[in-house]
């Protein structure tokens, strides 16, 4: 069963379309990479499934609903994580609030429920020790961890990371990575966007190639990479790899 | 103009001077607060920015109470408070309530205290990185959960200089709301001038009280501002918070 069915999706702002005709399905339990050169869309179309942009035209079915006419957005948003390339941790709060804050807000857990989720997930991201530190105290790659945390103790049904990697110290992005690869052998469903060509060949299920708004090419990793039949796909890939 | 003179204007009438203080101080720290929390709303409500999929009747609603607030903040600060204070106070006094000079002060101070407020929060909220909103909103948190919980304290633990800044303007300023007869500071020292002839030296005394004032609030509000940055840097705590979740962990489980 798909998670996730795009279906002709298109979306300009203002002037500019930024994906023309876009469709793809994610399974359950899938993990599907989106690469491509910078511009091709790839941020706009995750943006557009977590609905913090709404597409023009054509439809995104997610957990069989058409999420453009969805009526509680809050509830929908809580099923599906997202991680962002900036972290965005809330810099007020430590690790430990930052992880409590939406389970008690939206799932109304008690503090102390709230709290042993919040632990678990940071000790499996590695970050047991961290939870009375601010963000402001931590490197790139944990906050980063912290951000996967405060998605996982969601319980969301997909996880999407827009570009979890591009600003971190080329040293941190292996920790950052890792910790994706142990989710992907849980079976969670992920979108991943990302400029990590190893990563994308070792963890994907599915690997889309997008370049100027469209779908150049998708399909099993090892066909993607080793066998790009498009000469857009395999111009990308030399100059990357 | 001579200081033995201030020395004996002031011994005399030292009691006269303190209930100015006094007064001036109630109107200034209560305008100070009222305003703030006008200032909260307003600009909140102004920096709030509605879902991409939000409905229509949302979205005009939103423009029109913007509207309301854009002309609330233009006529306030556009305007002179102490033109503020007769208008309002002959205002209400002559058409809806006898209200007290003292009542009609503090709201005065108060909404005009709120049309600045207003514009440092929406300020301050709009200098917070918009991803920590986009975080909150992904992680199922509503708008307003998220303009209370993750916006609104960042905001204003970066607003505070500005915030307390107005305290400090209203001590000085509130010496105009005498034009409606309030016993704050310049009234009173208008009134002991006026006995004594000293006009030189009592208004030197009310300048230096007016200084007093206003020095003691940077102070304080300097201190206020130090412990809150201390609160923000402050470094992972020691194993004991650690053990006590670690057993809150195990607490859950059984």
């Amino acid at each position: 069963m798909s998670l996730i069915d795009v279906k002709n999706v298109r979306k300009g702002f203002g002037d500019l379309e930024v994906l023309h005709d876009i469709s793809f399905i994610v399974d359950k339990g899938e993990v599907v990479c989106l690469i491509g050169p910078s511009g091709s869309g790839k941020s706009t179309m995750l943006r557009c499934i977590n609905l913090l942009e709404d597409i023009d035209e054509g439809e995104i079915d997610v957990f069989g609903q058409n999420i453009s006419e969805l009526k509680d957005i809050n509830s929908y948003r809580r099923r599906v994580g997202m991680v962002f390339q900036q972290f965005n941790l809330f810099n007020n709060m430590d690790v430990l609030n930052n992880c409590v804050l939406a389970q008690m807000k939206v799932l109304k857990k008690d503090r102390k429920e709230a709290e042993a989720r919040a632990f678990k997930e940071l000790q499996k991201v590695g970050l047991g020790d961290f939870v009375r530190a601010y963000p402001s105290t931590l490197s790139g790659g944990q906050k980063q961890r912290v951000a996967i945390a405060r998605a996982l103790c969601m319980d969301p049904e997909i996880l999407l990371f827009d570009e979890p990697t591009s600003a971190l110290d080329p040293e941190m992005v292996g920790e950052v990575l890792n910790v994706i690869r142990d989710l992907a052998k849980e079976d969670m469903t992920m979108v991943i966007v990302t400029h990590e060509m190893a990563f994308a060949r070792d963890v994907a299920d599915k690997v889309i190639f997008m370049d100027d708004g469209v779908i150049v090419e998708e399909g099993k990793p090892a066909l993607i990479f080793d066998q790009p039949k498009n000469e857009r796909t395999r111009q990308f890939l030399a100059r990357i790899l | 103009m001579s200081f033995a003179k201030c020395i004996e204007i002031l011994t005399k009438y030292y009691l006269s001077f303190l209930l100015g203080i006094r007064t001036t101080l109630i109107v200034a720290i209560s305008g100070t607060l009222f305003g703030l929390m006008i200032g909260l709303f307003v600009g909140g409500f102004r920096a709030i920015r509605l879902d991409k999929t939000a409905s229509g009747t949302k979205k005009t609603v939103k423009k029109i109470l913007d509207i309301v607030g854009r002309i609330y903040i233009e006529v306030f600060r556009g305007t002179p408070m102490m033109v503020q204070a007769v208008f309002i106070y002959y205002l209400v006094y002559t058409n809806i309530v006898r209200w007290g000079k003292m009542t009609a002060a503090i709201f005065v101070i108060s909404i005009n205290t709120g049309a600045y407020m207003a514009e440092i929060v929406r300020s301050g909220i709009q200098a917070i990185d918009p991803g920590q909103n986009e975080a909150a909103r992904s992680l199922g948190m509503s708008s307003m959960q998220t303009m209370m919980d993750v916006i609104l304290p960042q905001a204003i633990r970066n607003a505070f200089p500005a915030i307390g800044n107005e305290l400090i303007v209203n001590i000085k300023d509130s010496s105009v709301l005498m034009i409606i007869s309030i016993t704050e500071l310049m009234f009173q020292s208008n009134s002991i001038a006026g006995t004594t002839y000293r006009f030189t030296e009592t208004y030197f005394l009310t300048a230096a009280i007016y200084l007093i004032l206003t020095g003691l609030s940077s102070i304080i509000l300097g201190m206020i501002e130090k412990r809150m940055n201390h609160t923000r840097t402050s470094l992972p705590q020691s194993d004991t918070s650690y053990s006590s979740i670690s057993l809150a962990n195990k607490g859950a489980k059984s």
